[in-house]
């Protein structure tokens, strides 16, 4: 691969790359890192791809395997609240909002991605690729290796768990 | 809008990728993989991961560009603690192939396959050995580098996969590792899944063409995955399967194929439906899943009996390891060989359920036992019925 493919590839994918390992790790250095190895990574391992993956599935399932091999690794690093520097990012989004309604935005924001968080690895890594890297169902049943109807099975897992756990905060 | 499309929205929003990598990241990937192209050699052709097993199994050295280090055929029989059957994949007679296949995401390679001649002599060493049986080692490994699921964790065996011999000229769902009385061991080593499969020996076959199929998504036959031409016998993978299928040429000598003797063993297998797809073969299909998930019961269930079980006090033997640091443990029928590095893991203690046996009524187990010290004692148990 020369610079030039790498480069289509960061510019492609990154923007994906990056936001799904913010959700795994949930702090700004060890995302830095996670993404850095997953792509050098992907890209020594590039020629061993079968040329019928999606690359976009590829790198996130690298990114996957990354995470689940360095998680002793980043455990030592204090977690930064990512909500508190990309506040300005949200903001911008609800340009339609009052500012009462996009501070509860805001917040219901949060509760969701922390909800999220707590979920367990089988159900939040697909959530992660559905919702954040906006994979289709049949990518990350490629990217994971499972059957699309297990995909369809632990979205729908997830989506229930964090909805429980929502309407109960909200009592 | 429904509910459910509002609760989809609020996650796509809440869940959406927050911020992207800024240039100075990006910059820094560059320039690292920068450094790391102009660090190798120019012209230096990437070495394959099949020459890599090869090196590694005739030199016992590994190559600065291996990302995986795989083992031998006869370091998968040794740990899986068949000791004679490591020796048979260690002899002359045995074939050497070290082939890969990417497929599906996986990396799946066929190491060696030993049979007949080689295996002669062996028996008397291990009951679970015979010269007309054919032993192979394949090895999967997921092809982005990252570990297979260790037969500890709850992932393990999620994606099964289904390793048979096959031949040209008999049909797939007909003649296959099930109906060939076969059987496998399987362990995974620092991220790579072994398998070791065992069936009646497939020498006798080959003036006609033997293969050896692994596919990815199924414990049975598929159909989905191997195609079948009925006129002209001939096997081989369907390009629209969506899972991991790798379908080897086995080297077989052929002067060592023996037709007659091949349509006599044909004759007496089981008779199976000459339908691809019947009912009684979606039974026997189900009746064979049963099987297996009964065998894991019985197995699980065998394996909380031990702590109450008696202890044969003549069987119990405290095992030294060799200068390879293996141990060995012989007592009646057992004969076995492992390396406790490799089997334990680090800084485990207690008892370790190896192996089980049937015998006129009752159950007995195998069992190592690890002590603080990492000293390793064999025993049998008899199980509580």
């Amino acid at each position: 691969m020369d610079i030039e493919e790498l480069n289509d590839l960061i510019e492609r994918h990154g923007k994906a790359l990056y936001g799904f390992c913010l959700r795994l790790t949930s702090n700004r250095a060890d995302t830095d890192d996670l993404y850095q190895e997953t792509l050098l990574k992907a890209i020594e391992t590039r020629k061993k791809m079968d040329g019928n993956r999606n690359p976009k599935a590829f790198l996130l399932s690298v990114a996957v395997g990354l995470r689940k091999n360095q998680r002793r690794k980043f455990a030592w690093r204090q977690r930064i609240a990512p909500t508190a520097e990309y506040s300005d990012e949200y903001n911008a989004i609800f340009t339609d909002e009052s500012p009462e309604d996009a501070l509860l935005s805001s917040e219901r924001r949060r509760q969701i991605q922390e909800a999220a968080d707590r979920l367990q690895d089988k159900l939040k890594i697909p959530l992660y690729m559905y919702y954040t890297a906006e994979l289709s169902i049949e990518e990350i049943a490629s990217a994971l290796r499972i059957p699309s109807g297990t995909v369809k099975k632990r979205l729908y897992q997830a989506r229930q768990a964090m909805k429980k756990e929502l309407e109960v905060e909200s009592l | 809008m429904s509910d459910s499309d509002k609760w989809d929205r609020m996650l796509r929003q809440a869940l959406a990728s927050e911020a992207g990598p800024d240039e100075r990241l990006n910059r820094n990937v560059i320039h690292r993989y920068r450094e790391r192209s102009e660090a190798r050699p120019k012209g230096r052709k990437r070495i394959s991961i099949g020459v890599l097993a090869a090196v590694f199994t005739l030199l016992l050295s590994v190559s600065a560009f291996a990302a995986v280090k795989l083992l031998s055929p006869q370091q998968v029989a040794e740990h899986l603690g068949n000791g004679p059957l490591a020796e048979a994949f260690a002899s002359g007679d045995a074939v050497e192939i070290n082939e890969s296949v990417v497929s599906g995401g996986y990396e799946i390679t066929l190491h060696g396959l030993v049979s007949g001649a080689g295996l002669n002599g062996l028996e008397d060493l291990s009951s679970d050995i015979s010269p007309e049986k054919t032993y192979a080692v394949v090895s999967i490994a997921n092809a982005d580098g990252s570990p297979m699921p260790k037969t500890s964790d709850p992932e393990y065996g999620e994606v099964p996969f289904y390793v048979s011999p096959l031949m040209r000229g008999l049909k797939p769902w007909q003649v296959n590792i099930f109906s060939m009385h076969g059987g496998y061991s399987e362990t995974v080593l620092d991220g790579v899944m072994y398998r070791l499969i065992e069936c009646d020996g497939v020498e006798m076959f080959a003036d006609r063409g033997v293969y050896l199929a692994v596919v990815g998504g199924t414990a049975f036959p598929s159909n989905d995955a191997i195609a079948y031409d009925e006129e002209t016998g001939e096997i081989s993978l369907r390009p629209d399967y969506e899972g991991a299928a790798a379908l080897f040429e086995l080297p077989l000598d052929k002067s060592k194929a023996d037709p007659a003797k091949a349509e006599a063993y044909l004759r007496e297998l089981p008779k199976e439906p000459e339908e691809k797809e019947t009912a009684a073969e979606n039974d026997a299909a189900a009746l064979l899943e049963s099987k297996s998930e009964e065998m894991a019961t019985k197995s699980a269930e065998r394996k909380k009996k031990v702590p109450e079980g008696t202890t044969i006090l003549e069987s119990v033997q405290k095992l030294t390891p060799d200068d390879r640091g293996r141990v060995h443990y012989k007592y009646d029928v057992w004969n076995v060989t492992l390396t406790p590095d490799l089997f334990f893991p680090e800084g485990q203690t207690g008892d370790y359920p190896f192996q089980f046996s049937e015998r006129d009524g009752k159950v007995l187990a195998l069992v190592f036992t690890v002590d603080s010290l990492g000293d390793v004692t064999g025993k049998v148990v008899e199980l509580d019925p």
